[in-house]
């Protein structure tokens, strides 16, 4: 027989799983117009990390500022280069929230289409390429609010428009910035062509594993 | 908690279910030229406008029928699309707020596009992308559409692709009630398309 | 103070909703685990009764014991590197049926893929169509039947419109030949499994 306070339960973590959905997409949605304070403001001030591509582990707070503004902002007071461009959609989003209610995790795919310099994140022409790969990232619920508390983007690849995938992988990736360097390497760094799968974190719905 | 309050909660959830479900069900019936069904999916009596890249701004439930039933369907016309003629319109990503009178919503959502049109004698097949920043309306505990504007973002063909050709044989309409209000393709496709919603951290 | 009455009701609505979220959640996973080699976990998801799975043209494959021919021969199969697939799982409309036992499902899958064709390697851009049916088992919701319509399988190069279909795949092991190929440009237009949302018709 149902209670009062189990249905609240269960209402309660479907309602989790559709706040994280809604801030994962929102988060698509400031990063493909280029506001990096937006997208620096959905993480918890307790972030543990970000980690993207080949540019390393960013730690904490201050780390995913350094990442966005710095490093992919191109500093404060940068201003966006016309012409650039990339749209990253997020699809098939799978949420697990913790029993606490507190902590959850999420498995994104990212679809990029992009206009972008491949000499280095800011040098160079413009190109046009495909770009794809995977988040597992980790939540947290604070003030009953859901932020990010790591995002880990994994690169599959990202071609030329012209040329696809398997012809040239990966385009305007040189490794971890000089200039806004990371806390520490990066730790997954195997696109394609690599057969590396990067693991999913939610356990199998029928045999648990 | 009392059951009211549980109650309210259970229909929000219900609420965004299903205008997610609206959403993506508009989505297969403009792929699969169902233009009457989508007509189905606009209030009579709320619907505000529709607006379609830089076709321009098409006021009420008779904008609507213009726009998707004299343009798209031929005006009903037995005509048949030739077979290649293909939309698909992918409903991605979708962030949809109910308003807390629970009666009318907002959705954001992104499209990715794969079509084949006609141009001139030739079919060419192309890539596009877009942005919707939809609004709803419940009536007799239904959600409909009240509002629909699908910003493009570019319109290009597969041999060139965004950077060398963005847009490619989009029209204004002469009888549009209004000009396009906000239709800059890439590449000042920044910023184009308000949010209807507020930060969801900072709030502002 | 609620009546029994009033909590059922709400508890049936608490339960609809989910069902919706686990079915997504299924047919997601699916797409990660296939995506990932993963083809045991994969037919993990089938129910015992799993009507059929029928994928483009490779046939219609009957049953759970269908399930395992379609999918077992790839099971601890290494990948060479270059061979992937990213099946996008996407846009799911989901419907319940009113007794709460079953479901159906439509889906959109854009993908991404190179794998090998006529002694190369070949990279492809794929799109196809679901029309899925699922069950709920021992408070578990299952796939019962599984099938994918090609709309596309064409090389990155050539694009849908010059190239919609590499070749035809049918596989000689199936029970029955395949129920619904009508790839690009045929104008196919997959059957909806759910009614209008506000006139309520098919």
């Amino acid at each position: 027989m149902a209670t009062l306070e189990g249905l609240q339960a269960r209402i309660q973590r479907l309602d989790d799983i559709k706040q994280i959905e809604r801030l994962q997409r929102i988060y698509g949605y400031y990063r493909d117009y280029e506001e990096w304070e937006k997208v620096v403001d959905l993480f918890s001030d307790n972030a543990e990390s970000v980690e993207e591509c080949d540019y390393g582990v960013y730690k904490g707070k201050a780390g995913v500022r350094r990442y966005y503004i710095d490093l992919l902002k191109g500093g404060k007071d940068a201003k966006p280069r016309p012409g650039y461009m990339s749209i990253g959609m997020q699809i098939q989003g799978v949420v697990t929230v913790d029993p606490d209610g507190k902590n959850a995790r999420g498995r994104w795919y990212g679809f990029f289409v992009e206009a972008r310099p491949t000499l280095g994140l800011h040098e160079g022409e413009l190109r046009q390429l495909w770009a794809h790969g995977i988040y597992e990232n980790e939540y947290v619920k604070e003030n009953g609010k859901w932020m990010i508390k790591k995002l880990h983007f994994f690169l599959n690849f990202r071609t030329p428009y012209e040329d696809g995938w398997l012809k040239t992988p990966v385009v305007g990736h040189n490794g971890p910035s000089p200039e806004v360097p990371p806390d520490a390497p990066p730790t997954t760094w195997r696109p394609y062509p690599f057969g590396y799968h990067f693991p999913v974190h939610f356990k199998h719905p029928i045999t648990g594993k | 908690m009392n059951l009211e309050e549980l109650e309210k909660q259970v229909r929000l959830a219900e609420d965004i279910q299903e205008i997610e479900h609206l959403q993506r069900t508009y989505g297969y019936y403009f792929d699969n030229n169902m233009w009457a069904e989508i007509v189905d999916l606009f209030s009579e009596e709320q619907t505000e406008s529709v607006e379609i890249a830089d076709h321009g701004v098409f006021y009420g439930k008779k904008g609507i029928r213009r726009i998707y039933w004299d343009m798209f369907a031929g005006g009903g016309t037995p005509r048949q699309s030739p077979a290649w003629m293909q939309f698909i319109v992918m409903q991605i990503g979708g962030v949809v707020d109910v308003s807390p009178d629970g009666k009318s919503a907002r959705g954001r959502w992104q499209t990715w596009l794969c079509e084949a049109k006609p141009y001139g004698a030739y079919p060419r097949a192309e890539w596009l992308h877009g942005y919707y920043e939809n609004k709803y309306v419940k009536e007799n505990g239904r959600w409909l559409f009240s509002k629909l504007h699908w910003n493009n973002t570019f319109c290009s063909p597969v041999e060139d692709g965004w950077l060398n050709l963005p847009l490619m044989g989009w029209m204004p309409l002469p009888d549009a009630d209004e000009p396009p209000s906000a239709f800059h393709p890439y590449p000042d496709f920044r910023n184009n398309v308000p949010y209807h919603y507020k930060h969801p951290i900072t709030g502002k | 103070m609620m009546s029994p009455q009033e909590l059922d009701e709400l508890e049936k609505r608490v339960t609809l909703l989910e069902d919706i979220q686990e079915i997504e959640n299924l047919q997601k996973m699916y797409g990660y685990y296939f995506d990932t080699a993963m083809y045991q976990e994969v037919i993990d998801l089938f129910s015992e009764n799993t009507e059929s799975v029928e994928i483009t043209d490779h046939g219609v494959f009957r049953g759970k014991e269908g399930v395992n021919r379609m999918y077992a021969g790839m099971v601890g199969m290494k990948r060479p590197g270059w061979m992937f697939f990213e099946v996008m799982q996407s846009q799911g409309v989901v419907n319940v049926a009113p007794d709460g036992r079953t479901a159906k499902g439509r889906w959109y899958t854009p993908s991404f893929e190179c794998r090998p064709f006529g002694g190369t390697k070949k990279q492809t851009w794929q799109f196809g169509v679901y029309d899925n049916e699922y069950v709920k088992e021992s408070g578990k919701w299952y796939f019962k039947k599984l099938h994918w319509n090609i709309t596309y399988w064409t090389s990155f190069e050539r694009g849908f419109l010059k190239v919609p279909k590499l070749s035809d795949t049918p596989f000689p092991h199936a029970d029955a030949p395949a129920t619904a190929y009508h790839p690009y440009p045929s104008g196919y237009h997959v059957p909806f499994p759910f009614k209008h949302p506000v006139t309520g018709e098919y």
